[in-house]
């Protein structure tokens, strides 16, 4: 694992964001009929979306983490109620299996390409655009000696990714709906 | 490297008004360059699929330890009260 530091310092977030908020979601769900395995899927759906809201925010959050993933939470749960109350045909329901299926085979691709990408790649690529860490943390934490060469190689590790995607025709359509 | 930079710039829409037009125009002619756009544009589509599976097992990590971790049983036996059928 090459991200350390920053994965340490994400897991210490999510360890104090679970202790902080995790008890009233639970309670919240659990007050309106919900299991513990609704509580800890929503929760953590909610945990991801502030995660993605808190990196992409560039003049941060107006708002407390606590309210913010609360008024998640309870939109999910709605969305929850009302997706179990939409009775299925049988013929959907098997769709959905399917779709299952066709899930893990292209995540068995996604896997391949990540490899044939370079494991080092899809990390850099992921800590710039995905957990947005600054260039400047991004050269310190992978080594390079100057965001000059770090700006560098991330270019470099796209074009590569660019390019195992137009080999494999893969997009991110095929491993979604 | 400077055309994947400026595909980036024109895919996050980060380059100058100018600079923007001129690379419209050349997508119009180019068709290996629009070509190039439309598999970036994927890519980094990819990337936050694989950013957000990633996020997703190191959250299910944490929940892992702290409902199996021996310092953290006055929390999770918070938790599992409030589901304690009545």
């Amino acid at each position: 694992m090459i991200l350390t530091e920053a994965a340490l310092e994400r897991e210490g977030l999510f360890v104090s964001l679970y202790k902080n908020v995790f008890p009233a979601a639970a309670k919240y769900i659990a007050r309106r009929g919900g299991n513990f395995d609704d509580a800890k899927d929503i929760f953590q759906e909610a945990l991801a979306v502030y995660y993605e809201m808190a990196c992409a925010a560039k003049d941060g959050i107006r708002t407390t983490p606590e309210a913010y993933m609360m008024g998640v939470v309870k939109n999910l749960w709605y969305k929850k109620l009302r997706d179990d109350n939409r009775l299925l045909p049988f013929d959907d329901q098997t769709d959905d299996v399917a779709e299952d299926e066709r899930q893990n085979l292209l995540l068995g691709k996604i896997t391949t390409l990540m490899e044939s990408a370079g494991g080092k790649c899809m990390d850099l690529l992921k800590a710039f655009y995905y957990d947005q860490l600054p260039i400047k943390k991004l050269a310190e934490t992978f080594g390079y000696g100057s965001e000059r060469s770090a700006t560098v190689q991330k270019y470099k590790c796209l074009e590569k990714l660019r390019t195992e995607v137009k080999q494999k025709h893969l997009s991110y359509a095929d491993f979604i709906e | 490297m400077n055309e994947v930079q400026e595909i980036e710039a024109h895919l996050l829409k980060s380059s100058a008004p100018g600079d923007a037009l001129l690379f419209e125009a050349k997508l119009i002619l180019d068709d290996e360059l629009k070509d190039k756009t439309h598999y970036q544009q994927k890519a980094y589509e990819l990337i936050s699929f694989y950013g957000r599976r990633q996020l997703k097992q190191e959250i299910a990590a944490v929940h892992q330890k702290l409902f199996t971790q021996q310092e953290h049983r006055g929390f999770r036996a918070r938790i599992l009260r409030l589901f304690k059928t009545k």
